[in-house]
């Protein structure tokens, strides 16, 4: 019977979402084949192992512990020598992995160590036998590629979201086993960590932006914006060319033709009407929603989602609705 | 001859040939520059010659000074045959015109030459109260220029006054010497009657001596001068290609597969000799930068200084590389504007260029290429031509412009638009209103009596696009069979030109010729000024060429032709303030179709006009590329302009250009003001029945 | 610096006849915006750092030579096109002849983008680290070279983190590190005269293969959710539900 090999991903003791997501996808290809067992690994500092349980509850029949106190912080290079031992010594039809940030980085490794062939940020896998089906969305999401991959151990990465985690309790069996290479010889060392609120989130790296217009009338009422964008948690602030120009935000804040062109998962836009320039600047933006008086506004063409209404009430009612959803999530 | 005569010959000898040394010397550093044709059309530039030269047609557009100017111009003219005569008769006395002239016609001669003394005289004098009492802001200048102006002044002066004092002393010395006609001189000779005729005989000597001699000093020093205009403004005028309409302001040719060491120019030795000789023709008057709407809201930008400072470049580099000499005088009177650029050994003068060391990028980025200086300077210098061939260098050698410029450049490359928008989405506005595309009709085996080019302002910006359905329906309802090219359309290539990016605008102008000429388009309207002067004017140079009409044109006509079925009543009242596109008007001189379109369009509507207005209407700001640029420093030009046309009073602002749309609503609404901008098409379609 | 050409991504994509890739009429291609700012990152350490080497290396069919010749264009001093049919989709296969080709170079620092747009994958860069046995950095947002170490800060899920590596690296550069540099018309025609080399990619068993492409459902057409502070809980609610962003 062919198994899957899971790397669940951790971060200091705590298993990440992803990495229940992903024993889920794993659970749903072997159930698919009509067997076969899945084996979850996890990386961790010590005490890691302690989680194993909840791995099982989402469908994991072996879960292998490699708890280390480097791995604290990500070791890179010790983690894929790590799992692609267990991957030789065991032997798996599959391998999988979230596509996060770690899990880009270690798909690829163990794809080379390995010489086996790897698909990224899969939303979907089945097939069996010699060639697995993996539906991939390429071009910016704008084009879903379906993949044929043959030969085996396949390293698939799961994109983030992709499957749901679900329930399928079992009492998994635990191993341990000792890091593959020494951490202490990584190539590449963590110097240090930034929080998000430490360092000011670049527009262009922002998943969250929030982006006033002239319809704030004048920069104290940029306050609105800014206590929206922490409402999300931590979006950036923007701002069009009228505001910039009239000297209400940096130059540095403006989007647009001239400004920075961004592209994030949400941008808001408030109280700007969607002069050319602007659009030119976010149109891309995977979800707009804009707010203005106007209906009439070009803003409200592109929007995915408008509120025609006063910025000055609809926006603190955002905020406060944005800040209750994101505690209750 | 007396020894008089014969000392005289020699100093008018030695005078004469130490000019013509001069002058072959400034017309050798000139022809460092590139050469360049500048003979065509001779009638033409004879033409231009007497309306803006012996006419002085620019010169009054200013009326004051201009008056004061043309005074002395004319003046000189006259009262040159009175020096003629007065230097022939001092090598060989006793000459006179009297000897072939009548004596009605030599009278009236003698009267020119002491009203005009007199005319000049007056004009001096106003002239020194403008500089020293007045303080006109154009006039601004370097201690070395205001100096120049004082001496180029005295002179002048004192010409006049040695003219009329010798006259005065002669009618002592030799009663009736003197023809009636002389009245001034013979006034002052009343007034030195008590003067003994002796010794009035050695005050003539003394006075006509001082006025030959200064004639030939005034003569020598112009070589020194910022008034060297006097000999080269009439040449410059001749040699100028700023006045015919069409193909002035047209950007030069360039031919990128020559093999040439660098593109564009950095230094003087990269502009052409016209553009060097336009530097030995200013004056310094200012009137350019009086009128440069970069200069007007305080940006980095004197049309002024960019040819002062090549003339300044010029005077550096061109003794050097020509192993010149002679120019030990040269240093004390070439005078600069603008920051030092401190060159001061000849390894640095090597070193050095006009570019960065004397002109900044700021300054060249600043440039609207509105031609409002083109327009106004007297004696026909074409600033922006010098501008453009600067920011050619910049993208094209050094790749050197504002970070901003850079998605424009990038989306005209692979968007075929300045913005990042779909070319999918080019005839958007059009869905519902049954126009065929080219290919539709060239399918059908048809064809169009007009192509209709929208521009990427009237298919992707949400204000435009109003433009350009309301131009639509109005050639719809005069039943005027026209077609788009639809996603065959993308941008000629006029925003990267006139950035500096001639590559990327050849690469796009070459392809969109090949789409008309492949619909062998005829007839093109367009409501855009910048697509209708680039596809009408430009074109040409690269094989391309069609009738392009602008829309407020074809409206006007359509009017005029009853053809368009407007409603009947009234309409209710406007005040209109009419806002003059630059590349409408200065470029291509029209003026009056659009205000005549509004006033056929509503009958009841009230034309207001700003201060500055028709070719002297200050820009939107949007041109020479400013519209993909960052306006930082100083104040927002469409602000400047905005207020101006508020302060007539006007509810309605009417345009005819999408960029000045965008310009004057941003500009209204940073006033938060209630005035609506409206183009002239839509005006004109709101009345269609 | 290995780079990839792409077609534009503001292009509306269509599939082609047989339906297992892209209908490329019409689509502009030009190198892809992370290769670019690999390219730049490039030119910049060589400018600093210099006087050395920049290569820029591209697999693919002939067409991407176009691509090698704006990196040269940019700046890079030479260029190697490792000849394949079409572009190929394996990711570890496309690595594995940048690495055949790569080894024993002698390059101090190989750049990648961060991933291409055509693939959006994030491989190739990190396994040619790991087949050539050299450090690797993923998605650096600053990259700094000091005395044979390199310093780079990659923005992750909601943190900065700073690290340090040894050389030779392979590093993948994210956006807005730095603005690629619009080639000049004098870079231009220099590039024509710069050399390229074409040699057959060693790709080895190339074992993903596209099966099939498809257009995703179309996104739902923008609408107004409501007026005022009255549509706020409607609003939320889509944003969580439907564009799950929140």
């Amino acid at each position: 019977m062919p198994n899957i090999l899971v790397f669940a991903e951790s971060r200091g003791t705590e298993l990440r979402k992803v990495a229940l997501e992903t024993v889920t996808a794993a659970r749903t290809v072997v159930d698919a084949w009509g067997g076969g067992e899945v084996h979850a690994l996890v990386a961790g500092a010590p005490g890691v192992g302690a989680k194993a349980a909840t791995l099982g509850q989402h469908g994991a029949d072996v879960v292998i512990t490699c708890e280390h106190p480097a791995y604290a912080r990500y070791a890179r290079e010790s983690i894929a020598a790590t799992i692609a031992a267990r991957a030789t010594s065991a032997g798996y039809r599959a391998v999988l992995l979230p596509f996060s940030a770690q899990g880009r980085d270690l798909g690829p490794r163990l794809a080379a160590k390995l010489d086996a062939p790897i698909v990224s940020d899969a939303i979907e896998v089945s097939g069996s036998g010699d060639s697995l089906v993996v539906k991939h969305p390429g071009y910016a999401n704008k084009v879903i590629v379906t993949l044929t991959v043959a030969g085996a151990p396949a390293v698939i990465s799961i994109r983030p979201s992709a499957y749901s985690p679900k329930d399928a309790p079992r009492s998994a069996k635990t191993e341990s086993m000792q890091p593959a290479a020494d951490p202490a010889a990584e190539r590449v060392v963590v110097k240090e960590i930034i929080e998000g609120a430490k360092g000011k989130l670049d527009l262009g790296e922002a998943s969250v932006i929030v982006s006033g217009g002239r319809g704030l009338r004048g920069p104290e009422n940029f306050k609105l914006v800014e206590d929206l964008a922490a409402a999300f948690g931590n979006a950036a602030v923007g701002a069009t060319r009228a505001v910039t120009d009239e000297g209400w935000r940096p130059h540095s804040d403006q989007i647009g033709q001239t400004g920075r062109q961004v592209s994030p998962q949400l941008y808001v836009a408030v109280g700007i009407s969607g002069a050319i320039q602007h659009l030119a600047g976010m149109r891309t933006s995977k979800t707009i929603v804009a707010i203005n008086k106007d209906p009439d506004a070009p803003i409200f063409k592109i929007a995915d989602y408008g509120i025609v209404g006063d910025v000055f009430e609809v926006v603190p009612a955002l905020t406060t609705a944005v800040r209750e959803a994101r505690k209750a999530h | 001859m007396t020894t008089e005569n014969v000392v005289f010959l020699v100093v008018v000898a030695a005078a004469a040939g130490f000019f013509a040394l001069n002058v072959q010397r400034l017309v050798h550093y000139m022809r460092l520059g590139h050469a360049e044709p500048r003979t065509d059309r001779p009638a033409h530039r004879v033409w231009n010659v007497l309306r803006v030269g012996i006419a002085q047609a620019k010169i009054l557009r200013e009326p004051i000074a201009g008056a004061m100017h043309a005074t002395i111009f004319w003046g000189f003219c006259v009262l040159t045959a009175g020096t003629i005569e007065l230097i022939v008769a001092g090598i060989f006395p006793g000459f006179g015109y009297d000897r072939f002239l009548p004596a009605g016609v030599y009278g009236a001669y003698q009267l020119s030459q002491d009203a005009f003394a007199v005319f000049v005289l007056g004009a001096v004098a106003f002239a020194y109260y403008r500089r020293l009492v007045l303080h006109p802001r154009r006039l601004e200048g370097d201690n070395v220029e205001h100096l120049d102006a004082y001496i180029i002044l005295g002179m002048i002066g004192m010409l006049m006054v040695t003219l009329l004092l010798s006259g005065g002393f002669l009618a002592v010395a030799r009663p009736g010497a003197l023809t009636d006609t002389r009245f001034a001189s013979s006034a002052l000779g009343a007034a030195l009657a008590r003067v003994n005729p002796e010794s009035a005989w050695v005050g003539y000597r003394i006075t006509w001596w001082a006025h030959a001699l200064l004639v030939l000093t005034f003569l020598n020093y112009l070589p020194y001068s910022k008034h060297l205009h006097v000999a080269s403004s009439l040449f410059n005028v001749f040699f100028s290609n700023t006045s015919w309409k069409g193909e002035r302001a047209v950007m030069r040719p360039m031919d990128l597969e020559a093999d040439v060491e660098q593109f564009g120019a950095s230094d003087v030795d990269d502009l052409t000799w016209k553009n060097l000789l336009d530097g030995y023709s200013c004056t310094e008057c200012g009137r350019c930068t009086a009128a440069c709407p970069a200069n007007i809201t305080g940006k980095p930008l004197s049309p002024r200084k960019i040819i002062v400072n090549t003339r300044q470049r010029l005077m550096e580099k061109g003794p050097l590389v020509r192993d010149d000499r002679m120019e030990f005088l040269r240093p004390m009177f070439v005078h600069g504007e603008g920051a030092d650029a401190g060159t001061k050994t000849p390894a640095q003068v090597l070193e050095n260029r006009l570019l960065d060391n004397y002109i900044s990028e700021d300054e060249l980025w600043a440039c609207t290429s509105c031609r409002a200086c083109v327009q106004e300077c007297p004696v026909s210098i074409d600033q922006l031509d010098v501008i453009n061939e600067m920011r050619r260098y910049l993208v094209l050698s050094e790749s050197r412009f504002p970070a901003e410029v850079q998605p424009t450049f990038e989306s005209l490359e692979r968007n075929g638009s300045p913005w990042a928008f779909n070319r999918a989405d080019r005839a958007q506005w059009a869905q519902g209103m049954s126009i065929p595309t080219m290919a539709e009709l060239d399918a059908r085996g048809e064809r169009p009596d007009v192509l209709f080019w929208v521009g990427c302002m009237g298919s992707f910006d949400d204000r435009a696009k109003k433009i350009t359905v309301a131009f639509a329906r109005i050639m719809q309802a005069c039943g005027i069979r026209f077609a788009i090219l639809g996603q065959e359309e993308h941008c000629h290539g006029d925003p990267a030109r006139r950035l500096g990016n001639e590559y990327l605008y050849q690469m796009l102008a070459k392809d969109t010729i090949q789409t008309l000429n492949r619909y062998q388009v005829l007839t093109i309207v367009t409501s855009c000024p910048h697509c209708f002067h680039q596809l009408g004017n430009e074109f040409p140079q690269l094989g391309g060429r069609y009738e392009v009409i602008h829309h407020s044109t074809y409206i006007e006509r359509l009017l005029q032709e009853g053809r368009a079925p407007l409603v009947s009543e009234e309409g209710k009242r406007l005040t209109v303030a009419y806002h003059d596109s630059c590349y409408l008007g200065r470029y291509n001189d029209i003026y009056d179709a659009p205000r005549e379109a509004l006033r056929r369009a509503l009958p009841v509507v009230t034309l207001v006009e700003p201060p500055r207005h028709r070719d002297r209407g200050l820009c939107c700001g949007a041109g020479g590329g400013r519209m993909f640029m960052e306006e930082r420093v100083g104040k927002r030009i469409n602000a400047e302009r905005v207020d101006e046309l508020l302060a007539t009073g006007a509810d309605t602002i009417a345009v005819a250009c999408p960029f000045c749309m965008t310009m004057m609503n941003d500009g209204a609404r940073s006033r938060d003001a209630s005035v609506q901008v409206l183009d002239i098409a839509e005006v004109v379609a709101q009345q269609l029945a | 610096m290995c780079i990839k050409r792409t077609p534009d991504s503001e292009s509306r994509f269509k599939i082609g006849a047989g339906r297992s890739a892209i209908d490329e009429t019409g689509l502009k291609f030009d190198m892809d915006d992370f290769a670019s700012y690999a390219v730049e990152v490039a030119l910049q350490m060589n400018e600093k750092q210099g006087p050395g080497e920049t290569v820029a290396v591209a697999v693919g069919p002939d067409s991407v030579q176009e691509t090698l010749r704006k990196a040269m264009s940019m700046g890079a001093d030479r260029a190697v096109q490792l000849k394949t049919e079409t572009t190929p989709f394996d990711g570890l296969a496309v690595a594995k002849a940048i690495a055949a080709e790569l080894n024993g170079g002698g390059y101090d620092l190989i750049l990648f983008g961060k991933y291409a747009f055509d693939t959006s994958a994030s491989i190739v860069g990190t396994a040619v680290a790991e087949l050539l046995g050299v450090a690797c950095v993923t998605a650096a947002s600053t990259l700094e070279i000091a005395n044979g170490r390199g310093t780079a800060r990659r923005e992750l899920e909601g943190a900065g983190e700073v690290v340090q590596f040894s050389l030779p690296a392979v590093v993948t550069i994210d956006e807005g590190i730095a603005r690629p540099r619009y080639p000049s018309l004098k870079g231009i025609m220099a590039a024509k005269k710069k050399p390229l080399e074409t040699k057959p990619a060693q790709l080895g068993p190339v074992r993903v293969t596209v099966t099939s492409m498809e257009l995703p459902p179309d996104r739902p057409p923008g609408r107004i959710v409501g007026q005022g502070a009255a549509a706020v809980p409607e609003l939320v609610r889509l944003l969580q539900t439907e564009a799950k962003v929140l």
